[in-house]
């Protein structure tokens, strides 16, 4: 079986973690979600993977390069054009990416998968070739159930008791809905599917492709298998993931760095002593940080490599990414944060580029700028009123 | 900058206007409210009109409680947009600050505060 991930995406609801970065490329911890899939499709025996790349293909197309570091052969279907010295990114939706592969040399000559590039997926992808072969299938889907009310943000799908597609409603309210059982974007094809394709033009394949193939009658299925599907959607999802990546919620991931104590991992050349921090696990601490004495870790945390977090930093149920500093003065609870924004669980987004609060958090590897006079004025105000605070607060400490 | 003021009893409600309190307008929200934080009331910042606040602002209205506290009045806060709550908690200022809903949760705390600031 061969695969196509598709990776062209701009994840506009990841905004502004996807300002820098696409979004098949959002680590969970350490490991970008793309790598997790090109990963699941090596241990279900699938060597030949195409992506499909327009925004930021850069960042995807020099991290996998050809696969063999990966164990597996890569290769881009980059949808865009050079103009300028600049990259423009022209997607073609996922049914439209397909057919301009084949076109390219017929690639899909065999049956193969599709993945989108931006979920974490633990499915038995040889259980769902085998039923769609039993079928005799021209297309088959990998579906999940999720709540009534998140209906809305997926494309639902309507399916008569053998699997047989019946109907695909594309995020409807949770009144329209005719059931809660969605479309994953995990899809099995045979390479006739491609003939359904118009060539040369934008087509998608959950809101155009099936609805055409159900209404041709053509013979698609859809089944609920066992799976574990963490959808980075949206900021939310993204940080829901993180937490459960640090609690051991999913299947199979494995926390990078040395376990230093249960529930605490480390990568190398951190700096400071952590019985000298207020340390509840899990947390995942990456390499080159900075721990200062007295800071307050209260997990699921994790601090990206080359950060730092001064004395007296509370940080709780929060990712704090590469190369920043939070100071001592700050509390970081149910947050993502960088020097340059800060995005709280509920999706919430704040510009601290704009907000000049450096003393509170800033790039770890910006030299300190000289605090002006308001703001020292308002760091003296600070202190007086938090001392208080802080010796009024008692922490439990790691124990060995 | 015109503030809105409402006094009932000893307490003022001050309703900042505009989006932004920041570096463009700090300066002239303290002009406004130093001489209204010199009456003998205790005050309610109400912020609902807010929805983005930079270190300037925090710091007008960090200055505006130490201005009341030194002669033992006291100022309360409301209606913190979602935004500026999270920056209100990201640099610890929900901690220093009593934070309500809005004007009627603010004013009620004043009327049922077992602390209520005496005004002599």
């Amino acid at each position: 079986m061969k695969a196509l991930i598709l990776a062209a995406g701009k994840g506009t609801r990841v905004r502004p973690i996807t300002q820098t970065i696409p979004k098949p490329m959002i680590p969970i911890v350490n490991k970008p979600v793309m790598e997790t899939l090109v990963d699941l499709l090596r241990s279900n025996g699938v060597y030949e993977i195409m992506v499909n790349t327009s925004y930021l293909s850069r960042e995807i197309e020099h991290y996998f390069r050809d696969g063999s570091r990966f164990g597996v052969d890569m290769a881009y279907s980059f949808e865009g054009r050079l103009e300028n010295n600049e990259l423009i990114d022209e997607p073609l939706g996922s049914a439209g990416a397909m057919q301009k592969i084949q076109e390219h040399s017929g690639f899909f000559d065999e049956t193969f998968v599709v993945l989108c590039g931006d979920a974490f997926i633990d499915i038995d992808l040889n259980l769902l070739l085998r039923k769609h072969r039993q079928k005799g299938a021209l297309a088959t889907i990998a579906l999940t159930q999720v709540a009534s009310e998140d209906v809305s943000n997926y494309g639902v799908v309507v399916t008569d008791d053998s699997g047989k597609i019946l109907e695909f409603q594309e995020k409807p309210t949770t009144e329209e809905a005719r059931s809660n059982t969605i479309n994953t974007g995990i899809y099995i094809f045979e390479p006739e599917v491609l003939n359904h394709i118009p060539k040369g033009q934008v087509f998608d394949i959950g809101g155009e492709l099936f609805p055409s193939l159900v209404a041709s009658g053509a013979s698609i299925y859809g089944f609920d298998l066992p799976m574990q599907w963490l959808d980075i959607g949206k900021l939310s999802d993204y940080h829901k993931v993180t937490q459960m990546a640090l609690n051991g919620s999913i299947r199979g991931f494995k926390m990078p760095g040395r376990k230093v104590s249960p529930g605490v991992w480390c990568g190398i050349n951190v700096s400071g002593d952590l019985e000298k921090c207020n340390i509840i696990p899990p947390v995942y601490i990456g390499g080159s940080v900075t721990l200062e004495e007295g800071c307050t870790l209260v997990g699921p945390v994790m601090i990206g490599q080359g950060s730092v977090v001064e004395s007296d930093a509370y940080i709780e149920n929060s990712t704090v990414f590469e190369h920043t500093r939070i100071g001592s003065t700050a509390e970081v609870k149910n947050t993502m944060i960088c020097g340059d924004y800060a995005v709280d669980a509920s999706g919430c987004v704040l510009d601290l580029e704009k907000m000049g609060i450096d003393w509170a958090v800033s790039d770890a590897r910006r030299a300190p700028e000289s605090i002006s006079y308001d703001q020292q004025q308002f760091l003296n105000l600070i202190d007086v009123w938090t001392e208080t605070e802080r010796e009024e607060v008692s922490y439990s400490r790691v124990i060995d | 900058m015109k503030l809105s003021i409402e006094r009932t009893n000893n307490i003022a409600v001050v309703g900042i206007p505009g989006e932004d309190l920041d570096a463009q307008n700090a300066k002239a929200f303290k002009k406004a409210v130093t001489p209204l934080l010199e009456e003998n009331l205790n005050f309610i910042f109400d912020l609902s009109e807010l929805n983005f606040v930079d270190s300037s602002g925090l710091g007008a209205i960090l200055s505006s409680l130490r201005h009341v506290n030194n002669t033992g009045r006291d100022l309360k806060l409301c209606g913190l947009s979602t935004p500026v709550r999270a920056l209100f908690e990201l640099v610890r200022m929900h901690r220093i600050f009593d934070i309500y809903n809005d004007r009627d949760e603010a004013l009620l705390a004043y009327q049922t505060s077992t602390d209520v600031v005496e005004l002599t």
